[in-house]
């Protein structure tokens, strides 16, 4: 609530200083045009409040009238040139390349001018005064809005829905008109903010020269030059229009601010980054596997209150073997393969549980230490390689950076070590690939880069995210068996988190099924995929294309969003096997038979008649 | 290498454009554009004198033939004679430009030496005392017009303290020290707006670029904090960076008016103010074809320091 007043002051105060230049008439104050010589530059007295100007005319009045005068200009030029930009912007979105043209790629013409100086060319011709004043402004702000327009068009155009809409008939224009306007309200709202708080700067200016409003009217720019020139014996004169004026843009700024924030999508929250507690008891390091994961709980921070998209997480991985993390999108199977790398966004961050990795813990190890093992001991491999891969450096540079990062290593000899692992991955003609940027690569050669680059310092244990989602069919077979070949020659530990069922068959020893931000199921692969003991588990796997091309089935139902979750069985609601038990409480994860564990307080039932729940035999 | 050929003709075709558009303004306007100029404060102005203008400036002429003229003469660098004494503009542009683009950027210099390092401190800081007080420095940076400032400031340095005298201008080679002092003035004032565009951009951009895709990979490899950011981050995060303060910079080559006018300094803006003031077209013609092509030639500049940054442009 503190938060939501401490965003809101900009509007308040806007519409506190309109409200005053708008009733000024109507306040018992003098006429701003009544001279008083006799009292010029007098110091601020019980009847003038804030002094007397060089003709004795009261200060206070006059800026009241100045606010009117400047906000009359910043509001009409800017209204103008919103509702005329925005009209051609959506004209040239609208009618094709010859009215973009002319409606959009014209206005490019305007911004070759400094905004000032169009001014002053047109202020020569026109002659200087509030009705050469607001055209001109009007103009300076034009090709801004036209912008905004044109960019909500297009963006709208290429939506789905649009599309949808065209195909059932309705004319598109229509479409257009009723689609965009909405969604380009922000933008435009920003847009208002900041041409209105430009509008005040240049007015002011204008007048501050003589150039812009004409005396005897009033304003703040013709103000301060006034005062200016008796600075010597009445300094005090300078400093209320100065004041007024800077307020005000200073108010129009934070508005500006404010619905930009609210307009951005990528607002961050922070956090604390580590878990500072002691280890609970029981929880004691580890030696055996790679990785070994236990209770993990990853919390993130978001403006409707805190969300735990990960929960109660426990995982083993040993020297050589793959582990495969299933799930649909938002199980929270990427956010988990993140917090084993301490690379979690800001917003989200680790709130129990531990993490060990060859035997060290680290949600609790100091940012040196992951350092240390980033790139070294432990390596990830991300969705998307273009992404990923900086596009301003050479691919093998980038190699060879973290070689360098990890070991003492000649920049030549780097260069050489980088060419090799190129031709590991299967890259062809590597010397020359070595020397290209990330965006001159297909997709599988990029994957393969960012594959040779996870692998260069031999880690222990190989995070694969999503790897070949992005990729070709025909790719995407390439890369597993690549990666597959690499596990074993390298005998690392490799968690491979996908959303693909052929993928897991394929590669995985044991596989852990994940929903809605939990483990349901964790077992042997082939055990898991002959007989699930989880019904989220079979449904998933009726949803996948089957060998005897039978149709597959879908889940029905969606994912429920992790801050509605339902009190008992989170599948509950999608499960065919229900029961009221199933949503009394939440299920724990029970040991069934040896290495297999389900989240289903019924599995036995369930077993007992197995068919029902759709074993793929 | 065909980029940059494009971007230049590109560049050459609006330039075209601006001294097109710079001409036609006068005759865009309503009524006889000679009768214009020398009108006063609504009295008709004196018909032998209205003549005698029309003549001085080719307005008898058809229009087609005025056009080619005066773009031949731009091309051969004459931007013809002031009316309130017929020196030669281009003269005197060529005079006082260069006091203007000192100006600009020495400005600049100072905003980017304090901006750039202070804007990557307060996103690599987010959320501290320095972010935050900087930011409140910033938004005060830009809620002051750069005339406001420069009065404020002679009334505080020239008026109270006498640190230093109000303005004016001494060439470099006649008394260096003075020079400089002349210019801190004026130059402060500029920066200090500039200097808030570029603190903020710096610091979003900085704050943008550390959640990219590839930021993240370089922190798996185990990356030092150090080598991210100089490696990673800035070079990317420098890109919006370039374009603002260009864009402010173009501004600038209009907007000094205001400070040359605060600081009475013989730039190339005052010409200007005084040739608007005495409704002298062919120097506020001058001046602004002037400053319109460096505009241009600004614009250009960045596209070309954006293909050095981003071999994508380069190659698209």
């Amino acid at each position: 609530m503190i938060g939501r007043v401490y965003r809101s002051w900009p509007f308040v105060a806007l519409a506190i200083i309109a409200i005053a230049a708008f009733v000024t008439p109507l306040l018992p104050l003098s006429n701003p045009l009544s001279m008083d010589v006799a009292h010029r530059l007098a110091r601020p007295s019980a009847s003038h409040w804030l002094g007397q100007d060089e003709y004795g005319r009261d200060v206070l009045t006059r800026l009241l009238w100045g606010a009117r005068v400047s906000l009359l200009v910043a509001a009409t030029s800017t209204a103008a040139a919103c509702i005329l930009g925005t009209a051609l912007g959506m004209i040239g979105g609208l009618l094709g390349p010859l009215a973009e043209f002319l409606a959009v790629r014209s206005m490019d013409i305007v911004l070759c001018f400094p905004p000032l100086l169009l001014a002053l060319l047109v202020v020569t011709l026109l002659g200087p005064g509030a009705s050469t004043l607001i055209p001109v402004l009007a103009l300076v702000y034009l090709p801004g809005f036209a912008r905004v327009a044109y960019a909500g068009v297009l963006a709208v155009r290429s939506q789905e829905y649009v599309e949808a809409m065209r195909v059932l008939g309705a004319s598109s224009s229509r479409i257009l008109l009723r689609t965009v306007l909405p969604n380009i309200g922000g933008p435009l709202l920003v847009q208002i903010s900041l041409a209105a708080s430009s509008a005040v700067v240049l007015e002011s200016g204008l007048s501050f020269l003589g150039l812009g409003v004409v005396p005897p009217a009033s304003s703040w720019g013709l103000m301060i030059a006034a005062a200016r020139t008796t600075m010597a014996q009445a300094p005090w004169l300078l400093l209320w229009p100065c004041l007024a004026l800077s307020v005000t843009i200073l108010t129009l700024n934070a508005a500006c601010d404010a619905l930009r924030d609210a307009n951005d999508p990528h607002r961050r929250l922070s956090g604390r980054r580590r878990l500072m507690d002691a280890l609970a008891p029981g929880m004691l390091p580890h030696t055996g596997p790679v990785l070994e994961v236990q209770g993990l709980t990853v919390a993130i921070a978001t403006p409707g209150g805190t969300i735990y998209p990960v929960r109660e997480v426990s995982l083993r991985l040993r020297p050589g073997e793959t582990l495969a993390i299933v799930g649909e999108s938002g199980s929270g199977k990427s956010l988990l393969g993140l917090s084993i790398m301490g690379l979690l966004p800001l917003a989200a961050r680790p709130i129990s549980g531990a993490v060990w990795v060859n035997g060290n813990e680290l949600l609790r190890a100091p940012e040196s230490e992951l350092q240390r093992l980033r790139g070294n001991r432990m390596a990830m491999v991300f969705q998307d390689p273009l992404s990923s891969l900086n596009p301003v450096h050479r691919v093998g540079d980038q190699i060879a950076e973290v070689l360098q990062a990890h070991k003492r290593l000649s920049n030549s000899a780097a260069k050489a070590k980088a060419i090799a692992l190129l031709t590991r991955v299967g890259i062809p003609d590597p010397v020359r690939r070595a020397r290209v940027f990330s965006f001159e690569m297909s997709g599988g050669m990029r994957q393969r880069a960012m594959i040779a680059m996870a692998v260069a310092n031999s880690p222990s244990l190989l995070i694969a995210d999503e790897p070949t989602t992005a990729l070709d069919v025909t790719i995407q077979a390439q890369v597993l068996e690549l990666m597959a070949t690499l596990k074993r020659d390298g005998n690392m530990g490799m968690v491979f988190i996908t959303h693909s069922l052929p993928v897991v068959a394929e590669i995985a020893d044991t596989v852990a099924v994940m929903y809605a931000g939990e483990i349901v199921e964790h077992g042997d692969a082939i055990a898991v995929f002959a007989n699930p003991l989880h019904p989220y588990t079979a449904a998933l796997l009726r949803s996948a294309p089957s060998e005897n091309g039978s149709l597959p089935a879908c889940v029905p139902g969606i994912v429920p969003p992790i801050n509605a979750l339902p009190p008992g069985c989170i599948f509950a609601p999608r499960c065919d096997h229900r029961r009221p038990a199933c949503e009394a409480a939440r299920p724990p994860l029970v040991n069934a038979t040896p290495g297999r564990m389900t989240r289903c307080v019924r599995w036995q039932e369930l077993q007992a008649c197995a068919p029902s729940i759709g074993a793929v035999a | 290498m065909a980029w940059v050929l494009k971007r230049i003709g590109i560049s050459l075709l609006l330039v075209w454009v601006v001294a097109s558009i710079v001409f036609l303004a006068i005759h865009l306007v309503p009524g006889d554009p000679a009768e214009l100029l020398l009108s006063q404060g609504g009295a008709a102005p004196d018909q032998a004198a209205v003549d005698q203008l029309r003549e001085q400036l080719g307005l008898d002429r058809p229009l087609m033939a005025q056009y080619l003229r005066s773009l031949g003469e731009v091309v051969r660098g004459d931007l013809g004679e002031s009316l309130q004494d017929g020196s030669s503009v281009t003269g005197e542009i060529v005079r006082r430009l260069p006091r203007t683009l000192e100006l600009i950027a020495a400005a600049a210099l100072l905003a980017l030496i304090t901006g750039l390092p202070l804007g990557m401190l307060a996103a690599l800081r987010r959320g501290g005392i320095a972010d935050r007080l900087l930011s409140i420095i910033s938004a005060a940076g830009l809620a002051l017009p750069v005339f406001v400032l420069g009065t404020l400031m002679v009334l505080l340095f020239a008026q109270t303290l006498h640190w230093v005298s109000a303005g004016g201008y001494v060439p470099l080679a006649q008394a260096p020290g003075k020079h400089f002092t002349l210019l801190a003035m004026p130059a402060a004032a500029i920066a200090t707006g500039l200097f808030s565009a570029v603190f903020r951009i710096t610091r979003a951009s900085v704050l943008d670029v550390s959640w990219r895709d590839y930021v993240r990979t370089a922190r798996a490899k185990g990356l030092s904090r150090h080598r991210i950011l100089t490696r990673h981050i800035l070079r990317n995060a420098l890109m919006p960076v370039v374009t603002v303060v260009a864009l402010h910079l173009g501004t600038l080559l209009g907007g000094t008016v205001l400070v040359e006018y605060v600081f009475n300094y013989p730039g190339l803006s005052g010409m200007l103010v005084d040739a608007v003031n005495a409704r002298d077209y062919p120097e506020v013609q001058g001046v602004v074809l002037v400053i319109s092509v460096l505009f241009v030639t600004l614009n250009l500049a960045v596209d070309l320091i954006y293909g050095a940054l981003d071999p994508q442009v380069r190659n698209s």
